[in-house]
């Protein structure tokens, strides 16, 4: 991986991510972010180590139920435990899939690799296609191919929209984002996200809300929001 | 949602405040404290020793719950994760590496990926993101680590001391440790009585807040 990551989430989003509080479709995306990206990687483990410390450092008051204690100890005891072999996951890049659009193969980053290997419909529509990740949140997880030299009309957010770009690199009015960059747009935000004339783009897209597409002629998709959504 | 991405209490700079002056009363008796419970879950481990494991439950298992109570608001499903999570200690005490964290880490991330999986499970869709996609299995936190060394002679300057200040408390008492009474981490592990790993994690969390406020690149 060449591309230095620029764009990462926030300390804060990385912290809610650690401790499990955030929705399971951010988490999803901060957590294929994460396995595209060692600083985030380390800063994640280095909260991992604080939260677990806050846990074991935590006074308790002694309980009364000695006994429901006592209880559950013997029965976990008394379970057997985990055979002598179990399978390594030894490391990330074991884990990675491959996915397939356009006649192009993307490797795709371990967080994501279980849930897109259940899906297999692109839709289509010019230089663009989606396809939907199986999740059962209100919000709306898909990976996006964006063919080379090809403009997302311009379109507001009417939630929160995160970007992840997967490969290839995407531009927009503020910035270039390649591999590992996760670009975060609150509603409200405007934006004309393209491909440069050379090469296309893979990205993962979290969505809260649909698009609403603002300029002429481009209205007209409003009505197709499904599609990115 | 936008919304949890609002600060949760607990990280809040009074509370932080008040488990440094805890930690700090309790230095003399836990200084034994590291490495006891990495020897348990090696016996444990080893041959399945029910008096070490004892031990770690009655240790962890009245944290994992007030953890859970803090989490899922509510007794029944906190007593749920802990049976759950420490079941899992129990019967994958083999998996533990303590070259790549330390116990207390192991348990807690086992704690939190079984109170994922529960609230996903209330849900009930089969095709659904797991606590396995979201955390890499042997996602250990490191003990050791030096990517904080360059930085004393930075931090002494003018430009960084007010957001020194701003650090939370927990990270600017082992930074002030660290590098304005030249302590080594060994020195303030021993001192807060806290793990190694920790000194480290929160020098380089501390190190990168600085990093970011010098530099705001972070969205």
């Amino acid at each position: 991986m060449t591309h230095a990551v620029k764009f990462h989430p926030g300390l804060m989003l990385l912290e809610q991510y650690v401790e499990g509080s955030l929705s399971a479709d951010v988490a999803l995306a901060v957590s294929a972010h994460i396995d595209l990206c060692p600083h985030c990687q380390q800063l994640s483990r280095d909260i991992t180590n604080d939260q677990a410390c806050v846990l074991t450092e935590q006074q308790v008051t002694a309980r009364d139920d000695v006994q429901e204690w006592n209880q559950m100890l013997d029965f976990i005891t008394n379970q057997p435990v985990l055979a002598a072999k179990v399978p390594a996951h030894d490391n990330i890049a074991a884990q990675v899939a491959n996915v397939t659009v356009n006649g192009r193969t993307f490797q795709i980053p371990r967080a994501l690799a279980r849930l897109a290997e259940n899906q297999n419909k692109w839709l289509h529509l010019g230089g663009i296609a989606t396809a939907k990740l199986p999740t059962a949140d209100k919000q709306h997880v898909s990976l996006l191919y964006i063919d080379k030299g090809t403009e997302v009309p311009n379109h507001t957010h009417l939630g929160l929209e995160m970007t992840l770009v997967l490969a290839g690199k995407i531009v927009d009015e503020n910035g270039e984002y390649g591999v590992g960059d996760l670009l975060i747009n609150s509603p409200d935000d405007t934006h004309t996200p393209r491909t440069l004339a050379d090469e296309d783009c893979l990205c993962l897209s979290v969505l809260s809300a649909p698009l609403k597409f603002n300029k002429g002629l481009t209205r007209l998709l409003n009505p197709l929001q499904q599609f990115f959504y | 949602m936008l919304e949890t991405t609002e600060l949760k209490g607990h990280h809040d700079a009074l509370s932080k405040q008040k488990r440094i002056s805890q930690r700090m009363t309790i230095n003399s008796e836990s200084e034994t404290r590291t490495g006891q419970w990495e020897d348990a879950l090696t016996l444990v481990a080893l041959n399945q020793d029910k008096a070490a494991y004892a031990e770690l439950f009655r240790y962890f298992a009245p944290r994992l719950r007030a953890f859970g109570i803090k989490m899922f608001g509510n007794e029944q499903q906190a007593m749920e994760m802990v049976q759950d999570a420490m079941l899992n200690v129990w019967r994958k005490a083999r998996l533990f590496d303590a070259s790549r964290g330390c116990a207390s880490t192991w348990i807690f991330t086992i704690a939190r990926n079984v109170r994922f999986d529960m609230l996903r499970k209330k849900q009930s869709r089969k095709d659904d993101i797991s606590a396995d996609d979201l955390w890499f299995d042997g996602d250990y936190p490191e003990q050791e680590g030096n990517s904080s060394d360059n930085w004393d002679t930075m931090l002494m300057s003018e430009k960084l001391s007010p957001h020194f200040d701003a650090l939370p408390p927990a990270q600017r008492m082992v930074m002030q440790k660290v590098y304005l009474e030249e302590k080594s981490h060994q020195e303030v592990s021993d001192e807060l009585a806290i793990p190694l790993g920790t000194v480290k994690s929160r020098i380089r969390l501390a190190l990168d807040r600085l990093r970011g406020a010098l530099d705001d690149t972070r969205s």
